[in-house]
């Protein structure tokens, strides 16, 4: 079989994949192996002259920790609330109900706004003098304060955040989840119907396993996506009050652009790198299975 | 037929190689200019006169507009340089200059100001400002402008507050007294700056340093946060918002031009403020008749008499192709007649000697207050980890106003950062 193939009937697939690859190179690998010299060469130095001291001194940089909880804290409850928001409008946008596609439309739209105008869109309706939150509440409970503060309150800054990241990124998850609810078949549902299955029992037997390969990519993904954000939060509140909302990738830029020590913002950018990796081994796995 | 063809071909092949050698003597050398202000009305009027002038009486060169952003200028310009690709003149202010020298971004300009005179041609420029350029004996600019900041305030809120708007406060004391007396439903008696911004430190510096506190030792080897100066310092501006509540509510959120814009729609009363402030208040709101209500003082101070400065200027890249065209553009920037049309469109006092003392500025009611508040200038320790610390004063004083911690332990932890950026176990 394999014998009438010609030498350039087994090569020419190379040279298709040529210029992606060589594309790859140089946007991706280029940058990442310039990033991880970077993190082994002394401050200020350059050649080949490389050290481990930017990672002796990340493990011992109580600021880099906290932010590492920070983050960890940003990620999980980011995934939590677009995981229920997204799960409830795919159910809801699964019914077949008049204008279905405007609706499915309308609950887009969060995912095509920029992320650094979804943070000043934010930070301008929580303002405490000309926001339109605290107006509209009063509204509703007039006893509450006129100028109250989000932003600025140690204990509210860092839900408010996360809040505005889960109006903005449940659209992701909502999408993947309505595509696995469509490809359900409705036969399921009237068997499970016939055999006098509830609303509920039909939801936790039939919807969520037929779900379940796609909520574990959809937050596998969500996961790396949440991880790496970035202008929301500095145009939120800059990682304000204080450290409060700092997260990994605002730190790294920080550490690089404003403190100009750039190989230790680089050890920071390869440690976060290792985990986010360590993280995703999960859907790299999954997808691997799925092959 | 044919013969009459070839002439043709000749013929046009040898106008388009005539057109193609030409070419270059007659292409122009394209300097980039990179400013955060090409956006900002009243300074882009400034900007296009300059580089329409400069460009018709310079043919042959041809400065065209390269814009950065305030809060990313230099990022723009460490990611343009580390590709060498830097815009050939950029805008700073003076915190960047050690640290882009440091890392060889910009050019040393010694030897065009030799060309020029040497120490001659230095002396027209106000040399407190012109340290500001120099790191480890080599000067990589010449300031365009020098900003010292002072208290600007709204004497129609003074009158109706019964405050004589002829004394403006003097002691941190006074400020605070004035400013509470200011504060009535829906208006602020001051206004100050809480976020994660350069324009914070000038405003937080006058009151820090006025207290007699230093950021580090004389020898800039270790921290010198742990005096009761700085605490002193440090309470006075945080407590303002916390205790004495005459600041709006999400300070943290405050950055300069929120200020001006509350100062500008009369929410607030004072703030200590910048030169320029006054045009910009204008620009914000028309109809506010800036001339007339408002009036500038010095910043009231406690033990020291001290104003924040805020210092611009241009820096030529190390990566320029073209550094005698960059030099003849930067050449005709800092020039007396330039400098003096900038600060009548958009109000700018020049680090020029000439223009200083000219009577445009000692005539303008503003100008001269600022003017007077020079000599009183000062600036943090130019040193390379002086970002680090800066930031960790801004989370200092972040952590103060929303009270995640107290002053005193928010002081105590900045003085920790400060050793720890210094290198100091």
């Amino acid at each position: 079989m394999g014998s009438g193939r010609t030498w350039h009937d087994r090569h020419v697939g190379y040279l298709f994949v040529l210029p992606a690859t060589l594309m790859l190179v140089a946007v991706l690998v280029f940058p990442a192996f310039i990033t991880l010299k970077l993190s082994v060469t002394p401050e200020g130095g350059s050649g080949w002259n490389l050290t481990l001291i930017h990672y002796q001194k990340a493990f011992r940089d109580p600021v880099l920790f906290q932010t590492f909880k920070n983050t960890f804290a940003f990620v999980a409850w980011s995934m939590v609330g677009h995981f229920v928001l997204g799960l409830a409008l795919a159910l809801a946008l699964n019914q077949a109900l008049p204008g279905q596609t405007v609706f499915r439309l309308i609950a887009l739209v969060p995912w095509t706004i920029p992320d650094v105008v979804a943070g000043i869109i934010f930070r301008w309706v929580l303002n405490p003098i000309n926001g339109s939150l605290n107006p509209l509440i009063r509204m509703l409970f007039p006893g509450f304060p006129a100028e109250f503060q989000w932003l600025s309150s140690p204990t509210l800054a860092f839900p408010a955040v996360i809040f505005a990241n889960v109006w903005r990124g449940y659209p992701l998850v909502m999408v993947m989840l309505l595509a696995g609810l469509m490809a359900i078949p409705r036969e399921l549902y009237e068997a499970a119907a016939v055999d006098g299955a509830g609303k509920i029992k039909r939801f936790i037997h039939v919807t969520l396993p037929g779900l379940s390969m796609i909520i574990l990519i959809a937050l596998a993904l969500d996961m790396v996506w949440e991880f790496r954000r970035f202008a929301l939060v500095l145009t939120m509140t800059g990682g304000g009050p204080g450290t409060l909302t700092e997260v990994l990738s605002t730190l790294v830029y920080k550490t690089y652009f404003q403190f100009f020590t750039f190989e230790y913002a680089s050890a920071m950018a390869i440690l976060m790198s290792a985990v986010l990796f360590v993280l995703s081994l999960p859907y790299i796995i999954l997808v691997g299975r799925e092959r | 037929m044919r013969q009459r063809s070839r002439w043709w071909v000749i013929a046009v092949l040898a106008i388009g190689l005539a057109v193609v050698l030409a070419g270059p003597a007659a292409a122009q050398v394209k300097i980039r200019f990179q400013t955060w202000h090409w956006n900002e009305k009243p300074v882009f009027y400034a900007l296009e006169e300059f580089m329409n002038e400069f460009n018709k009486n310079n043919p042959g060169i041809e400065v065209v507009r390269d814009d950065s952003r305030y809060n990313d200028k230099e990022t723009v310009y460490i990611a343009q340089s580390q590709a060498k690709a830097a815009a050939d003149i950029a805008h700073f202010q003076h915190r960047a200059i050690p640290l882009f020298a440091e890392r060889g971004y910009i050019m040393d300009l010694t030897p065009f100001i030799e060309r020029e005179g040497g120490q001659k041609f230095l002396a027209q420029w106000d040399q407190h400002a012109l340290e500001t350029c120099k790191y480890k004996g080599k000067i990589y600019c010449l300031n365009d402008y020098v900003n010292p900041l002072a208290l600007l305030y709204n004497t129609q809120h003074f009158k109706e507050a019964g405050l004589d708007p002829n004394k403006p406060p003097t002691t941190p004391a006074e400020l605070v007294d004035a400013a509470k007396k200011l504060t009535r439903a829906g208006r602020y008696g001051m206004g100050l700056i809480g976020s994660r911004q350069e324009g914070l430190f000038m405003r937080f510096n006058p009151f820090f340093w006025g207290a007699g506190a230093e950021y580090l030792t004389p020898d800039n080897k270790r921290s010198a946060l742990d005096t009761p100066e700085a605490l002193e310092g440090f309470r006075f501006y945080v407590e303002l918002f916390t205790k004495h509540k005459v600041v709006p509510p999400g300070v943290i959120e405050q950055g300069a031009q929120e200020v001006r814009t509350q100062i500008a729609h009369e929410i607030v009363s004072m703030e200590v403020g910048v030169i320029q402030a006054p045009l910009i208040y204008a620009a914000i709101n028309p109809n506010m008749k800036v001339d007339e209500v408002m009036a500038a003082a010095p910043i009231p101070s406690g033990k020291k008499r001290v104003s924040s400065v805020e210092y611009g200027m241009r820096v030529i890249s190390a990566f320029t192709k073209h550094p005698e065209e960059a030099w003849k553009v930067y050449k005709a920037w800092v020039s007396k007649d330039v400098q003096l049309r900038n600060f009548k469109i958009y109000g700018v006092m020049s680090a020029r000697l000439d223009v200083k003392s000219s009577p445009e500025i000692a005539n303008n009611k503003f100008a001269k207050i600022f003017a007077a508040q020079a000599p009183y200038g000062k600036i943090e320790p130019l040193i390379p980890e002086w970002p680090k610390i800066g930031d960790a004063t801004i989370t200092a004083v972040q952590e103060g106003f929303s009270g995640v911690k107290t002053p005193e332990q928010a002081l105590k932890d900045l003085h920790i950062a400060t050793n720890r950026a210094l290198g100091v176990q």
